[in-house]
């Protein structure tokens, strides 16, 4: 018989354990902690961040490795977390910009293109409430009367739209809707011209920038409010007792004892990697294993020894190359296949420019971030030759708008899915938590009979992008999720 | 020359109006069914094609006849006779393992084992659950008004399958790529199946029943061409007049109802009741005078433009070589669709008006059950090619010759020698379907196909009714059956 294991805190129990600090598990910590609740973060990195983390990819340069934009954090969580105290400035881009060869296009803000954006932002933001609401009012199904067939969703008639038809009701010019459907599909791999392509302008992430301090001013958040943040602990298991969850076992064999869990890994993540396959009930494993994820992007980071000649405004914005909804559909059909597109969507942004500290003076930080890359290739892994290959497409295609950005470059970085996976546990490498498909969203995200961010375990709760609003706003899903904890919690036992 | 009248006017002869037709004459209706070309059948329409073959032009199966039409309208009296009652689904495959799924559960499972063992276990569940959920849906599609709501089970799970796609849907069940690929095909009609909602299309296709088997095809003797033949000596028996070479070319509306028709060669049709088995959109944007069904309807229907559709080859056979791999039967219809991701790649090459590099192919050997369709030793072959551009950027007609080509090879790698036999060939182009039927050109919508037939079958004029909107497009009569009691019964409010 093996020792008890090592109990941390010396022995005491927590009321809650958020796995993994990033945006959802600090927001949630910060809930739960001012709630009164005692808890305790276990992140596997060494700094608490997750994908808000920037990396020194080259010595004086930095980047964040995994996006460039971040679903708007919404503003009640921004003040409820004194955010604006913590030095954190709500940056967005006033313009993006798309560039052709021969030409190029520029959106500013507002613009005629402006009124789908804002529509497809308060849509986002509907659906968010919605699924808050839905978390703190609906219970637990009673036992025996049919549910009452649920409301329709927000966002519910963009379901089969494809994003073609949205854009072209509202856009005429072919160029700025291109323009747009670069926009939402940054980093995706979707077809425009199917139906359910729209729901990708929902989740489109807005323009705010992954900034410096974010991660940071969170982690501060979470500690002010009174929780424990452990990095360098990777928890490998949640522990049931009498069908609830009763401590989470980390990799180096301690356990932390906890009345609830709330994990803000993807759902795949979360139970495959957490219980065993024969734990779990039957209909949960079924569920987890049909869910569909797939990662489909890839990062490009350079180091450049001198600012690319562009104007003032053009530097900062967001720049897409040559978007084009017939290339993106083969695009799309290529990365089905497992084969690395021949001109996958591609959008660059000088980050130094917004920021001068990721760069040393004089130099720049680029970063691109590619769609269409597929996590698994048909013919293999992802060798050294293939990611060359990758980078020299992209490098091209960057050159064929931006001559001269080839000769500047002094270190190159490329991320592809498989690292996306390695560095931040998400499955396949897929940022946005499970296909963004009708079947996935909304009240089907992530399709339980028990309304998320409830799991059919009684005690652990589902935060993280795989959750209805995971993938329409940063530390929104984390917010609902520890509020709903709160409510089950507090209740009388 | 005063103006021929009738209670009820029906425009094309198919099997849609010639079932509305029959329905009207039974309720003791005066009817005229006007068909613009010189042949009755529509879509059913078997053609010859060089001496001695008679083939399909558009369908080559029946899977969705209502089984209500046969008996009500006594169409085995009016000579109406299958040659093969359940077709078998046979997935192509280059290495010779062919996917055969037959209704014989436990031979298809023993054929799955060979791709898949798992898949082998998943097939009994899967089968048993689409067919349950396509018998819940039933009174949906087969009844103008259902009697009772779906059960709340059927309801939530319906809910989910609305929005799967089929390929999403497949893959949650198997791992197999072979059968995954062969399945989709059949929910490839008007959409991708990476689509949402094209998972209805299998639950569809399965909720249908020929010759009492649920989700069968069959082929009755003489082609579909002798269901349309029965069909118009039934409707002849009820009472019924056929004109044929007349071609309806205006809705005549008086006091904003539908009064008649005229047709090309001037003449003028009065009947109270008009039933159109076009298209919503031919009906209401080419035949209905501007403005009687209101701007914004005409306009969203002709804003509508088909980018994608499918495409007819037929070929005629001197002699058919055995199949390569292992055995399967003659009578069964074939896919060849190699992977369940070459329908992205074929839908975004279509897409761009090009001839997609991996097809998808249906195709079926009807002589080899029904020997009066070709000569003696003789055989015709009809293959239905998916997707394909609607306008071609080269211009159909050098496609056509790729188009058959491209087929010819395609069968060839599975019936070796199969192209040193092939005498003559016939290929139709998406267009060339949608001009010589006046259907077709409409895509794919969801909500168009759980909605209930009210919607479909009714239009914003008065005493105007549609006979061919089906939930999705196939020849089945029963849209034409509920046009004509939805006719009627408004006829009796009036």
């Amino acid at each position: 018989m093996g020792a008890a294991p090592k109990t941390r805190g010396g022995g005491l129990r927590y009321d809650a354990c958020v796995i993994g600090a990033g945006a959802d598990g600090l927001a949630a910590a910060a809930t739960l902690a001012k709630a009164g609740l005692k808890t305790i973060v276990v992140e596997r990195g060494e700094r608490p961040g997750g994908r808000l983390v920037l990396r020194e990819f080259h010595p004086g340069f930095h980047a964040s490795p995994f996006c460039d934009v971040l679903a708007p954090i919404p503003a009640e969580i921004f003040w409820s977390l004194d955010l604006a105290r913590k030095g954190v400035v709500p940056s967005s881009a006033s313009t993006s910009l798309a560039m052709w060869p021969d030409r190029s296009h520029v959106l500013r803000w507002p613009s005629p293109e402006q009124s789908l954006l804002r529509q497809a932002a308060r849509l986002a933001e509907e659906t968010r409430l919605r699924a808050g609401r839905d978390a703190e009012s609906i219970p637990r199904r009673p036992l025996f009367a049919p549910a009452p067939a649920p409301a329709p969703w927000p966002g519910d008639d963009w379901l089969t739209a494809a994003l073609t038809d949205k854009v072209a009701r509202e856009v005429g010019d072919p160029d700025a809707a291109a323009h747009v459907m670069a926009l939402a599909l940054q980093g995706r791999a979707a077809d425009p011209f199917l139906r359910g392509s729209a729901l990708h302008l929902l989740a489109h992430g807005g323009s705010g920038l992954v900034t410096r301090g974010l991660a940071g001013a969170l982690a501060d958040a979470a500690r002010e409010a009174g929780a424990e943040i452990v990095c360098n602990a990777e928890a490998i298991d949640i522990r049931q007792a009498r069908d609830r969850v009763c401590a989470i076992g980390l990799a180096d064999g301690s356990q932390i004892e906890t009345r609830a869990a709330l994990s803000t890994l993807d759902l795949k993540r979360t139970f495959l990697s957490l219980f065993h396959w024969d734990a779990l009930p039957k209909p949960v494993a079924r569920r987890v294993a049909a869910f569909r994820m797939a990662g489909s992007t890839a990062r490009l980071l350079l180091a450049l020894d001198r600012l690319p000649g562009l104007d003032a405004a053009s530097m900062r914005a967001p720049i897409h190359v040559a978007p084009d909804p017939a290339v993106m559909a083969e695009a799309t059909a290529a990365w089905r296949s497992g084969v690395v597109p021949q001109h996958p969507p591609l959008s660059f942004r000088i980050v130094s420019a917004s920021d001068p500290g990721l760069a040393p003076a004089s130099h720049a930080v680029m970063t691109a971030t590619l769609g269409c890359i597929p996590f698994r290739l048909f013919d293999g892994a992802w060798t050294r030759e293939k990611r060359d290959l990758l980078r020299d497409r992209a490098l091209a295609a960057i050159e064929s708008v931006l001559p001269g950005t080839m000769a500047r470059i002094v270190a190159a970085e490329l991320i592809v899915p498989p690292d996306i996976e390695e560095a931040l546990g998400a499955t396949d490498g897929d940022l946005w938590g499970g296909e963004i498909a009708a079947d996935q969203m909304f009240g089907f995200r992530p399709g339980f009979d028990i309304a998320a961010p409830r799991t059919p375990l009684a005690g652990l709760y589902l935060a993280g992008p795989s959750s209805p609003a995971g993938p329409l706003a940063t530390c929104g899903a984390g917010t609902i999720a520890a509020r709903a904890m709160i409510a089950d919690l507090g209740r009388p036992r | 020359m005063s103006a021929r009248s009738y209670d009820a006017v029906v425009i094309g002869a198919g099997v849609s109006g010639l079932t509305a037709a029959s329905y009207l004459a039974k309720a003791g209706k005066h009817v005229l069914v006007v068909e613009a070309r010189n042949k009755l059948g529509g879509l059913s329409e078997t053609a010859p094609l060089g001496e001695g073959f008679s083939v399909p032009i558009a369908a080559h199966a029946l899977y969705a006849l209502d089984p209500r039409i046969v008996k009500e309208l006594k169409l085995a009296r009016h000579g109406l006779k299958f040659a093969v009652r359940d077709m078998a689904l046979v997935g192509l495959r280059p290495g010779g393992k062919h996917v055969v799924i037959a209704r014989d559960v436990h031979a298809t499972v023993r054929n799955i084992a060979i791709h898949s063992k798992a898949d082998a276990e998943a097939w009994p569940r899967f089968r048993h659950e689409l067919f349950a959920l396509a018998r819940a849906l039933r009174p949906l599609w087969w009844d103008a008004a259902p009697a009772k709501p779906l059960p709340q089970a059927g309801r939530e799970k319906l809910d989910r399958l609305g929005r799967v796609s089929a390929a999403a849907w497949l893959d949650s069940w198997f791992e197999s790529d072979a059968l995954k690929a062969t399945l989709a095909f059949d929910a490839t009609a008007g959409i991708q199946p990476f689509e949402p909602g094209s998972a209805l299309l299998l639950l569809w296709r399965a909720a249908q029943e020929m010759c009492g088997l649920q989700g069968a095809a069959a082929v009755p003797f003489g082609g579909s061409g002798a269901l349309a033949s029965s069909l118009a000596a039934a409707a002849r028996a009820l009472g019924v007049e056929i004109q044929t070479g007349a071609n309806a070319v205006k809705l005549l509306v008086q006091d904003d109802r539908a009064a008649g028709i005229a047709l090309a060669s001037g003449e003028t049709i009065a009947a109270g009741l008009v039933l159109s088995s076009l298209s919503r959109r031919r009906t209401l944007c080419g035949l209905a005078p501007a403005g009687a069904a209101g701007l914004e309807t005409v306009a969203a229907l002709c804003d509508e433009r088909k980018t994608v559709g499918q495409a007819k080859v037929l070929l005629t056979l001197n002699a058919l070589p055995a199949f390569n791999g292992i055995a399967v039967p003659q009578d069964a219809r074939f896919v060849v669709a190699d992977r369940l991701d070459s329908y992205a790649a074929a839908g975004a090459a279509a897409r761009a008006g090009r001839l997609p590099d991996e097809l998808a192919i249906e195709f079926v050997v009807p002589s080899a059950a029904d020997r009066a369709l070709a000569p003696p030793g003789q055989h015709i072959v009809s293959a239905l090619v998916r997707p394909v551009p609607f306008a071609a950027a080269a211009g159909w007609e050098t496609m056509k010759v790729q188009l058959a080509a491209k087929v010819v090879a395609a069968l060839e790698a599975h019936v070796s020698g199969l192209a040193r036999h092939v005498g003559a060939a016939q290929v139709l182009s998406p267009a060339d379907i949608a001009d010589r039927y006046g259907v077709g050109d409409e895509g794919f919508d969801d909500i168009h196909v759980l909605s209930p037939w009210n919607s479909r079958t009714m239009t914003p004029i008065p005493g105007l009714f549609l006979c061919g909107a089906e939930p999705v497009s196939a020849i089945s009569g029963r849209a034409g059956r509920i046009a004509a009691a939805l006719a009627l019964r408004a006829e009796d409010r009036r």
